[in-house]
């Protein structure tokens, strides 16, 4: 990858964090992601699974809600994806399904990944067309966004009596 | 209250009437799919190494191999029955050990004077020694014949290697068969490879007898969608069933074709993914949520509902979309059921991972696109991609039960 493609991927992979960093602020997971076409965004979401109450509402699926009111199902096939985070294994195969030209992501998700994290929904046998995927793209600030909201979270949450026990007893064996 | 109304509120106490759904309910049974760690422990196969010894010294036998091969502690061999007769060892070995069977003395016992208890002195038994990779066969041999009852007899120990499940079994029935094809195999009420016999028993026999009626009304709701062209004839039905009480909260059939945005239907592949219709159902009962919780009265309809589906576009979907039935302190699917017509897709299965159900029952597998079936064979589109995304715990964040339904 040349410096002017390295740029052109990282560009838009900004305006992905860009998004997660909205859901941050909205008490959402922090994912974010931005659709491109002929170096166009043509939509863009982030985590909506606490405000729909609907665990599927992945970033992907809230952009490509909003690419399909306006386009037809046919432009993905031109269309990259940029995302902060690895798309899990069922974003992965919708993705497939559109008929994704490529995708772009910042840090794996060993949890659920489906582009290499877990399992492979790219590239597996499919009777959908494979597509490249390409990650690391500001990896860290990626993760740096989820470790945010982790603590975030942490902090809203009434601490456990276990917990200060423990903290107690740490201090009186380090002295 | 009328047959109707009782459709309408969603929820049947004790008996579930077909009738008064408009179903015929269908006959059949649950065969609960088999995990892929499943399918490696029933095909995994290691090498070991079989010798013959008299009764009296088996376990004498035993100690020299734990001192020999000190390692054999790291490795689970204990589905591996390790000193067996010859009439509990498949047919094909009982040969073999017939042919090559060894002149052993009369005995002189191990710890000296016989009991009455002791095995008849000239008894022999089979026994296994270890998994192959654990030591190289000549060690082996040279390591048990400086040992009695080898050394005594002045007897070279006839060491034998056979494939042996490396895994445990997982049923009684795959313990029978493995017994009968490669070695005497020890089967304990457990499974390390998926649900536990007795939850899946306990699971299946509680949904058993609606499954077939909650199919037959997945079928209706996709029929009520490919009958006007705007999906494929495949729909389900999201069902809660706490002790007799059963609440069906959504059914929804596929919309793919529905068309997008101002578009009219389209028949073009692949279609609307997203309006699938295990990700409509999900949709709706996240919407019911939403108005359950902010007590709405009705729910604007937004772009989601216009593209992802997930507001009912049928009179089956509607009557049960329209009541409140949901328990209220729920959280996503959890503790809810899904019936489908047909095997969900790689999306959609995972979608129901997810969305934290209980459990899942599909009537149609389908191999080319389905995301739950396993199978032995490589994964492809024509033996199945082989997913098996309902119990992976060691990669997926969440596991559910998972049925096929085999019609009568």
């Amino acid at each position: 990858m040349d410096e002017e493609e390295r740029q052109y991927h990282e560009n838009f992979m900004r305006e992905a964090i860009k998004m997660a960093e909205l859901a941050l602020s909205s008490d959402e997971t922090p994912v974010g992601c931005v659709f491109v076409k002929d170096g166009e965004i043509i939509g863009r979401g982030m985590n909506e699974t606490n405000k729909t109450l609907n665990g599927t509402r992945h970033a992907e699926f809230v952009a490509l809600i909003q690419i399909l009111s306006k386009y037809p199902i046919s432009i993905l096939q031109s269309t990259d994806l940029y995302v902060t985070v690895e798309p899990c294994v069922m974003c992965a195969s919708a993705l497939r399904q559109y008929g994704i030209r490529a995708v772009y992501f910042g840090c794996w998700n060993d949890r659920f990944g489906g582009t290499g994290g877990v399992l492979n929904i790219h590239e597996d046998p499919s009777i959908d067309k494979p597509y490249p995927v390409h990650g690391g793209i500001f990896r860290e600030e990626a993760i740096n966004l989820l470790r945010r909201f982790y603590v975030q979270e942490n902090s809203k949450a009434p601490e456990p009596h276990s917990k200060k026990t423990r903290e107690l007893k740490l201090l009186e064996s380090s002295v | 209250m009328t047959a109707s109304q009782t459709a309408q509120h969603g929820i049947f106490h004790g008996h579930v009437d077909a009738q008064k759904l408009g179903v015929t309910p269908k006959k059949g049974r649950l065969v609960p799919l088999r995990t892929r760690d499943e399918i490696r422990a029933a095909t995994e196969l290691l090498d070991a190494y079989v010798v013959e010894v008299p009764a009296v010294f088996a376990s004498a036998v035993l100690n020299v191999i734990r001192i020999a091969i000190p390692n054999i502690r790291d490795v689970n061999i204990q589905h591996l029955r390790r000193v067996v007769h010859l009439s509990f060892l498949p047919e094909h070995l009982q040969q073999t050990f017939i042919a090559s069977a060894q002149t052993w003395p009369s005995p002189e016992h191990p710890d000296g004077e016989a009991r009455a208890s002791d095995p008849n002195p000239t008894e022999i038994r089979y026994l296994l020694v270890s998994p192959a990779s654990l030591i190289a066969s000549q060690d082996l041999v040279a390591a048990l014949a400086r040992e009695p009852p080898f050394s005594i007899a002045n007897i070279v120990p006839h060491v034998i290697t056979i494939p042996v499940p490396a895994l445990a079994p997982t049923s009684a029935e795959e313990a029978q068969q493995w017994s009968e094809k490669y070695w005497s195999i020890s089967y304990k009420n457990t499974n390390p490879y998926g649900p536990h016999p007795s939850l899946l028993e306990r699971n299946q026999a509680g949904i058993e007898p609606y499954a077939g009626t909650w199919l037959a009304l997945a079928k209706v709701a996709g029929g009520q969608m490919s009958g006007r062209g705007i999906g494929a004839n495949v729909g389900c039905a999201i069902v809660h069933k706490e002790r007799k009480e059963h609440r069906v909260i959504a059914v929804a059939g596929d919309a793919r074709w529905r068309g997008t945005g101002d578009s009219k239907p389209c028949r073009e592949e692949p279609g609307n993914v997203m309006a699938h219709a295990a990700m409509r159902a999900i949709g709706m009962v996240a919407r019911k949520r939403v108005r359950l919780e902010q007590s709405l009265d009705e729910l604007t309809s937004d772009a989601a509902g216009q593209i992802a589906c997930d507001v009912p576009l049928s009179p089956v979907e509607n009557s049960f979309f329209s009541v409140d039935n949901l328990p209220s302190t729920g959280y996503l699917c959890l503790d809810l059921d899904i019936y489908l017509t047909h095997e969900p897709c790689v999306m959609c299965s995972m979608a129901i991972l997810h969305s934290r159900f209980r459990r899942c029952v599909f009537e149609n597998a389908v191999k080319a696109t389905g995301g739950l079936m396993t199978s032995k064979e490589s994964p492809s589109v024509e033996n199945g991609l082989g997913y098996g995304i309902f119990w992976r715990p060691a990669e997926l964040n969440w596991k559910f039960l998972a049925w096929h339904w085999e019609n009568e």
